[in-house]
């Protein structure tokens, strides 16, 4: 993360409304209301759709900030908002400082030469290109010679591990494959700011979590800014330095990994966590008798209040007694009754 | 009325309609025959409104019709002055590069035959009309379907137009050609273009229509221009549906042109049809019309080749070669090949044809007549004019007595008393309202009842609206007074459509048990839905002569292929997890069709009929030419004196009468979809 004070991606109260006058509705809504909730009940009264209610957050530059919900939570139109792809009917999107709700077609076409990438659910590849004139696209929309173009297409292609598929065109590929020629084709425009919608949910788990090893590979590579969409909670904290949890339209929570588990703001993102495997996220101090005061027994196993469940409940197996909880200097800060860990693991992960 | 179905409700008012109209009939006679003093004079009003109109256009129109006589010469020049070695070698090539051996072979042996026949120029003559009209409707229409792509604005309103012209017939639209561009090849011409764009258009639109969202947002993401999308991303990725419009545009230009010759009397292969029609031989004019059933297949077998997925690569080198050997013959036997008009070798064929046909007529004369009447006394007749006048001592050996009316009427009550009790009182009255149609005759029913028993059936169907749009415009064909015509033109299409169904379902439905069977059929159907419409006639002229018989088996014979083919399709794609769970369930073969395959096809099917009524009626026009009554007559008639008014408004009534039935399956249809949530 470089040093830089304005975050690379900034949202404002966005707002993305489905329905005839959409912009004229929203309008209104907002200056009869006092709160968001209110002005999205008005407006569904209306029979309008508000996908996306009074969405604000910042990306820091470098940083991949993962969008998580089920399907139907805004999500998908929230990305569409950011890229652009879909006008978004109310408040502020800054990219880099540059509010692009309100550039004209020609910088956003310029913008999206020079700075954005995005990359698709389902592939979204031209049929019709083989491999390279696929990932070559983004060039030859801008006029670069056939020769470049297939040159630095061919640096992408290796870097996502397709090289000797150049000539294939996509039906010829593997799902997996398929989606490293869409990301190859995202990249290949050197892009800062990246988008990716979904990329690894229509593959099979194995996959699936091979790609997801390989993203993080080029991403400590290239460093880029990524806003990243599923709606797997598994695939979110293993990739995310922050997450945002959208429900009906509203983001619910944004936070590390270990505040979307440990301190979730209510039931529905509760929820989410329930499928994790809560042993390797939550901590000791989660579960511990807080204070030097409380009793217990003679074995000390060594817990430290930072350590995993699961980590902690190995050192403890065969223990019954309460055992002491210590600072790494030490110092006694609480206690945790061994039972309580193996009850909080097998509760949690209902 | 609380716990009556809809359906039961439409059939009740349906039936008293008419059962008010039947008590009224001797008190109140304008019931049943729509007064002539009521008749607005709209035939006029329209005749006149588009003779004005077309005035105003006619020096565009004569000056557009001058400017393409240019192209269409040069086109007739090339190909009638290129030595037919080097047309069939490069066909061949063409042939080859798209589909392979199989494809060159058919090239080969198709214009090989053509040759033979001795139609070689007037075979020219047509291409070349084909060969500019074909070009004018991809450029019309695909312009039409990537602008209604680009401003959805206007993309409801040309829906709505394409529509409504697939649905007019054929020749309603050369009346007003004819006052535009005069008599002459270049209406034909212009007719096969405005009549193939509509394909193209459509085709355009679904295929840029159905273009994943994703490659649209990947192309705009990839910082394309609007115009980059369009032309690098959209339309190569709908390629293939835009390859579907290619191909429909063809055969829909192959087949105008033929129609045309109809006004256009100049030499090509579809006036040397009706000529040796007119003249009644029949062997000749068998032989001209294979001529143009080989042109339709070769064109659409080439073209369809362009739709499919995965084509195999042909290696050039074949095709530059048999290119080659056709310039070498043509050079080496230069003064052979000036006349292909005078190969003949078919003619002793179509000889012994016309001869062995009247043999074959002259000795089954008694069963055909028989087969002819009786279809004629005992079922189109009964159903045209009712049972009440049908019935005569002289066919029937009896005659109709008011007694048999109410005995018939009682047995039509009865059987839908029983249905009632069953509780399915919908069908209970629906039974008696068939009695008595079956009474009155469909061309004399009174206009009140029709008006209420289709606004009913419209309400049914597709609700309130459809019900009104149905009531309005059958309310103007009333007021034009084409109401008679019309009546008859719907009773002919009726009886053929309820023929097709009946057939058409048995067909699909022994093709979807036994692949043998289907093997038989699909080349049947293929070559059936080829061939254009005029051909048809041909046949049926030769064995039964002109009549309303005749046009019967001419609408049969292509409006049932849809209806075998949707009622297979839909049989045989009920998805494989159905068919596993009714089996694991324990059902048998027959248990699987009737309970699961069938309701399941229900929707398909319902399209299949759909597309049937569209096509009778486009074929219930064609069939005028041999000898119908009702709207396709005064379509033809109209053609013939050159009158606007009546051809437009006739054609309309058409229109309408399609457009209904259309909306209406349509509406039966989508509500199955939906209760089986397709």
């Amino acid at each position: 993360m470089t040093g830089s004070d304005t975050p690379a991606i900034t949202c404002r109260n966005v707002w993305q409304v489905f329905g005839n006058n959409a912009d004229s509705a929203l309008k209104e809504a907002l200056s009869n209301t006092d709160t968001a909730e209110d002005a999205a009940a008005e407006l569904r009264g209306k029979g309008l759709i508000p996908a996306v209610q009074n969405a604000s957050f910042d990306v820091k530059e470098g940083e991949l900030f993962v969008i998580m919900g089920l399907s139907g939570s805004g999500k998908s139109t929230l990305i569409r908002c950011i890229s652009h792809l879909l006008h978004a009917t109310g408040g502020e999107i800054r990219i880099d400082g540059e509010n692009i709700v309100e550039a004209s077609p020609k910088r956003l076409i310029e913008l999206r030469r020079k700075k954005l990438g995005m990359v698709f659910q389902h592939f979204g590849l031209f049929p019709h290109m083989t491999v390279a004139d696929n990932v070559a696209y983004p060039l030859r929309v801008q006029g670069v010679k056939k020769k470049q173009r297939l040159a630095k297409a061919q640096e992408v292609i290796e870097l996502v591990g397709l090289g000797g598929r150049e000539t294939n065109y996509p039906r010829e590929l593997s799902g997996g494959q398929r989606q490293r020629v869409g990301i190859a084709r995202s990249l290949v425009a050197d892009c800062s700011v990246w988008f990716l919608d979904e990329p690894f949910s229509a593959l099979d788990p194995l996959i699936r979590r091979q790609l997801q090893d390989e993203f993080l590979e080029i991403q400590a590579k290239l460093k880029t800014t990524i806003v990243f969409i599923t709606h797997d909670i598994n695939e979110a904290l293993k990739l995310a330095d922050r997450i945002a949890i959208m429900r009906d339209g509203k983001v619910v929570q944004i936070g590390t990994p270990a505040d979307i588990v440990l301190r979730p703001v209510d039931d529905y993102v509760r929820e989410f966590s329930k499928d994790v495997a809560k042993g390797q996220h939550a901590r000791v101090a989660s579960v511990m008798q807080e204070g030097e005061h409380h009793v217990y027994g003679a074995d000390d196993p060594g817990l430290r209040q930072d350590m995993t469940l699961d980590a902690a409940l190995a050192r403890c197996m065969e223990l019954y007694e309460p055992v002491p909880v210590r600072t790494p200097e030490g110092k006694l800060v609480g206690v945790v009754n061994p039972a309580d860990l193996a009850a909080a693991l097998q509760v949690e992960q209902g | 009325m609380a716990g009556l179905s809809k359906g039961s409700v439409a059939a009740l008012i349906a039936a008293a309609a008419g059962a008010l109209c039947l008590l009224l009939e001797s008190s109140v006679p304008w019931l049943v025959k729509f007064p002539a003093a009521w008749v607005l004079p709209a035939t006029d009003w329209v005749g006149a409104g588009l003779e004005w109109f077309l005035a105003l256009i006619k020096p565009t129109a004569r000056a557009f019709s001058a400017l393409m006589f240019y192209p269409m010469e040069a086109a007739n020049f090339v190909l009638s002055s290129t030595p037919w070695p080097l047309i069939i070698c490069a066909t061949t090539a063409l042939a080859w590069t798209l589909g392979g051996v199989r494809m060159a072979l058919m090239a080969v042996v198709g214009l090989g035959f053509v040759l033979a026949s001795g139609y070689w120029p007037e075979s020219m003559n047509t291409l070349a009309l084909v060969a500019v009209s074909v070009p004018l409707a991809l450029i019309i229409g695909g312009g039409i379907g990537i602008l209604a792509n680009e401003y959805p604005r206007i993309r409801q309103p040309v829906q709505a137009v394409l529509d409504i012209m697939q649905t007019v017939p054929t020749f309603a639209y050369l009346t007003p050609l004819l006052v535009l561009f005069g008599f002459g090849p270049v209406v034909g011409l212009i007719a096969s273009a405005i009549y193939a764009a509509p394909p193209m258009a459509r085709n355009v639109l679904l295929g840029l229509e159905r273009v994943e969202p994703e490659i649209k947002e990947a192309a705009i993401m990839a910082g394309g221009t609007r115009l980059q999308q369009l032309f690098q991303c959209e339309i190569p990725s709908a390629g293939q549906q835009i390859m579907v419009g290619v191909n429909q545009c063809l055969m829909a230009a192959l087949s105008m042109v033929i129609i045309a010759a109809v006004i256009g009397g100049f030499d090509d292969i579809g006036w040397e049809v009706l000529l040796t029609m007119r003249k009644a031989q029949f062997g000749q004019s068998l032989l001209a019309g294979s001529v143009i059933v080989i042109f339709a297949i070769l064109i659409d077998r080439m073209s369809g080749t362009l739709t499919q997925d995965r084509r195999d690569k042909h290696d050039p080198r074949v095709a530059w070669g048999i290119l080659a050997l056709g310039a070498a013959v043509s050079a080496a036997f230069w003064s052979q090949v000036q006349q292909p008009g005078t190969y003949a070798l078919f003619n002793p064929v179509a000889d012994s044809v016309d001869a062995g046909l009247s043999a074959f007529t002259s000795a089954n004369a008694e069963v055909l007549t028989a087969l002819k009447n009786n279809v004629l006394f005992y079922v189109l007749l009964p159903v045209r004019i009712g049972l009440d006048q049908a019935v005569l001592p002289f066919t029937w050996g009896f005659a109709w007595t008011p007694a048999m009316s109410l005995w018939l009427f009682a047995a039509g009550a009865a059987a839908g008393a029983v249905c009632a009790i069953r509780g399915r009182l919908a069908l209970g009255v629906m039974l008696l309202i068939a009695a008595g149609i079956l009474e009155t005759g469909v061309s004399q029913l009174p206009w009140p009842f029709v008006l209420v028993g289709a606004g009913a059936l419209a309400w049914v169907a597709g609700g309130r609206n459809l019900a009104i749009l149905t009531v309005v415009l059958l309310s103007t064909i009333l007021l034009s007074g084409l109401w008679e015509r019309a009546l008859l033109s719907l009773y002919l299409s009726g009886a053929a459509v309820f023929a097709c169904a009946v057939m058409g379902g048995a067909v699909g439905l022994a093709s979807a048990v036994s692949p043998g069977i289907w093997r038989v059929v699909r080349p049947i159907c293929d070559m059936l839905q080829t061939i254009p419409l005029f051909v048809f006639l041909i046949p049926v002229l030769m064995v039964f002569q002109i009549g309303e018989f005749s046009a019967f088996l001419a609408i049969i014979a292509y409006a049932i292929v849809p209806m075998i083919r949707y009622t297979r399709h839909g049989l045989v794609s009920t998805p494989d997890e159905m068919i596993e769970a009714a089996t694991a369930s324990g059902a048998t073969k027959w248990q699987m069709l009737k309970d699961i395959r069938a309701p399941y096809a229900a929707p398909s099917i319902l399209l299949g009929l759909n597309q049937t009524i569209l096509y009778a009626f486009a074929m219930l026009v064609i069939a005028a030419l041999i000898g119908t009554t009702g709207l396709g007559q005064s379509i033809y008639l109209a053609l013939g004196q050159a009158d606007v008014g009546l051809g437009i408004s006739a054609g309309a009534a058409m229109a309408i009468l399609a457009l209904i039935a259309d909306r209406m399956v349509q509406g039966f249809a989508e509500e199955r979809r939906k209760a089986l949530g397709l």
